[in-house]
């Protein structure tokens, strides 16, 4: 008896020591996923305050993936890294685009979702197309991939003034009361705010010339074990039929490819 | 649970970035004072006036200034004047919610500072010959100043760390809005905020040490 209770033990506290985040995760019987839910389509709050969008959508299917409970995290852009050091998410699905600079710090899956790039525009501002922007005052949401495009290409122009903003409905607020004459921001947030009726005196005036922005599930940069789950489950959603269905849900159109040409992955 | 490497190096290397930033936010809490004094000056001779109106526009300014948020006065000064059609850059629009909420608390402070002086050395200068102006500018002001002195110089001091709200409107270049966007690009975000908070410190540190000189210099007794 005593030696099969030590090796009870044993077993617990071998097991306890390999635990890595994966299994953390399915014993707690939780995933906490880390949404950005000022960001419609992708994350936002509906009339009653409940959490909806792609990537809460997306949430739900890894935790069911998983066998576990979803929990949505809000989590303003600038604050998915605290969050996820400091331990209060598991995973980042929060349309976090997966730059080189930011894999040094965080482990990124294979992209879940692609965006383009959309100019909006004040219709007093004369601005009808990326490149009259030029000399004009424009803004996009902090810590974005299109802020930090944006910004780059108002010091490559020399004239004209970048603004960041520290939410999308600040950007459009500010674009519809003049302050910003013109955005760079997805496309599908365009389209949902333009359409929204909010922010009267704005229209989408064309496409921004950037590569597309290709963002990717995030945790832990050392979790290989879950790093390899989440790519697994991205390309079942693909290979499921889920991502259209998804995207048909959420934004609608021609779904973007995941695939990189001439690429291997 | 905590696990994070910390990269220093990758921070270190965008020190001189945020130190122009640090300077950005020095130059605007020491316009803010300037500004600030004056208008708190302005703001105590209204109260002092006896004038109905001018009263009320004291009470009013230092009411709002004193209990709301930081935040929602710049945020205001930014968003809330604009829907007035009145477009005012990030660095304007946070110059003019410090400045707003430093002459709030200054005017108090001058205010308390004014009831430490006994009225009858604005009688005796007058009893010289002064003029109201002149017993005011001469002998009141002066020692106003010389007790809200230190109060100013915590007023300078939160001037300094209420730049951070900037980023409310879109500041991108003082200390914090660079720091921000810093994070964006690196995801360096603990690194790159424990350099900032070191940095606000020291500036803070300057200001309180400085004061204290500048005060044991100016006020011998």
């Amino acid at each position: 008896m005593k030696t099969l209770i030590t090796a009870a033990l044993l077993l617990v506290s071998a097991s306890a020591a390999q635990a890595d985040k994966l299994d953390d995760i399915i014993s707690s019987g939780t995933l906490r996923c880390a949404v950005v839910l000022d960001f419609p389509p992708m994350g936002f709050r509906d009339a009653d305050n409940n959490p909806q969008g792609f990537d809460v959508d997306y949430c739900n299917d890894l935790a069911a993936a998983l066998g576990v409970t979803a929990e949505i995290v809000e989590t303003p852009f600038p604050e998915r890294i605290p969050a996820l050091m400091s331990g209060r998410v598991d995973v980042g699905v929060a349309s976090t685009s997966d730059t080189l600079e930011r894999a040094k710090t965080v482990g990124f899956s294979v992209p879940y979702f692609a965006f383009e790039m959309a100019v909006t525009a004040n219709e007093k501002s004369g601005i009808t197309s990326y490149e009259t922007m030029k000399g004009k005052v424009v803004g996009a949401v902090a810590g974005t991939y299109e802020a930090i495009a944006l910004e780059e290409q108002v010091k490559a122009w020399g004239e004209g003034e970048f603004r960041p903003y520290q939410t999308q409905a600040d950007v459009f607020l500010a674009l519809s009361q003049g302050q910003l004459d013109g955005t760079v921001s997805t496309s599908t947030v365009a389209q949902a705010n333009v359409k929204s009726g909010s922010y009267p005196g704005i229209a989408v005036v064309g496409k921004a010339p950037f590569d597309t922005d290709y963002v990717a599930l995030f945790t832990n940069r050392e979790e290989y074990g879950l790093i390899n789950y989440l790519n697994l489950f991205v390309n079942q959603q693909v290979r499921t039929g889920r991502y259209e269905e998804l995207y048909a849900k959420w934004i609608g159109g021609d779904v973007p490819s995941l695939v990189v040409p001439n690429t291997y992955r | 649970m905590f696990s994070y490497t910390f990269q220093w190096k990758q921070a270190f290397a965008k020190l001189p970035l945020m130190l122009d930033g640090a300077l950005v936010t020095v130059e605007i809490a020491l316009l803010s004072m300037a500004l600030g004094i004056v208008l708190a000056v302005a703001l105590t001779g209204f109260r002092l006036s006896g004038n109905r109106f001018l009263v009320a526009v004291t009470a009013a300014w230092v009411e709002v200034a004193r209990n709301t948020p930081a935040l929602f006065q710049i945020y205001m000064a930014h968003f809330g004047i604009a829907s007035f059609g009145v477009h005012l850059s990030p660095y304007v629009s946070l110059l003019i919610g410090i400045t707003f909420n430093n002459a709030g608390y200054l005017s108090e402070n001058f205010r308390g500072a004014l009831k430490a002086i006994p009225d009858t050395q604005a009688r005796a200068a007058r009893s010289l010959g002064m003029s109201a102006v002149q017993a005011f500018g001469y002998v009141v002001l002066p020692q106003m100043l010389r007790i809200a002195f230190l109060p100013i110089t915590n007023q300078m001091v939160w001037a300094i760390l209420m730049t951070s709200l900037g980023v409310t409107v879109g500041m991108n270049f003082d200390l914090y809005g660079v720091t921000q966007d810093l994070n964006a690009l690196t995801f360096r975000t603990f690194e790159l905020f424990a350099l900032a908070a070191v940095i606000f410190y020291v500036i803070t540190k300057i200001i309180q040490i400085g004061a204290r000189l500048i005060a044991n210099r100016l006020f011998r007794y």
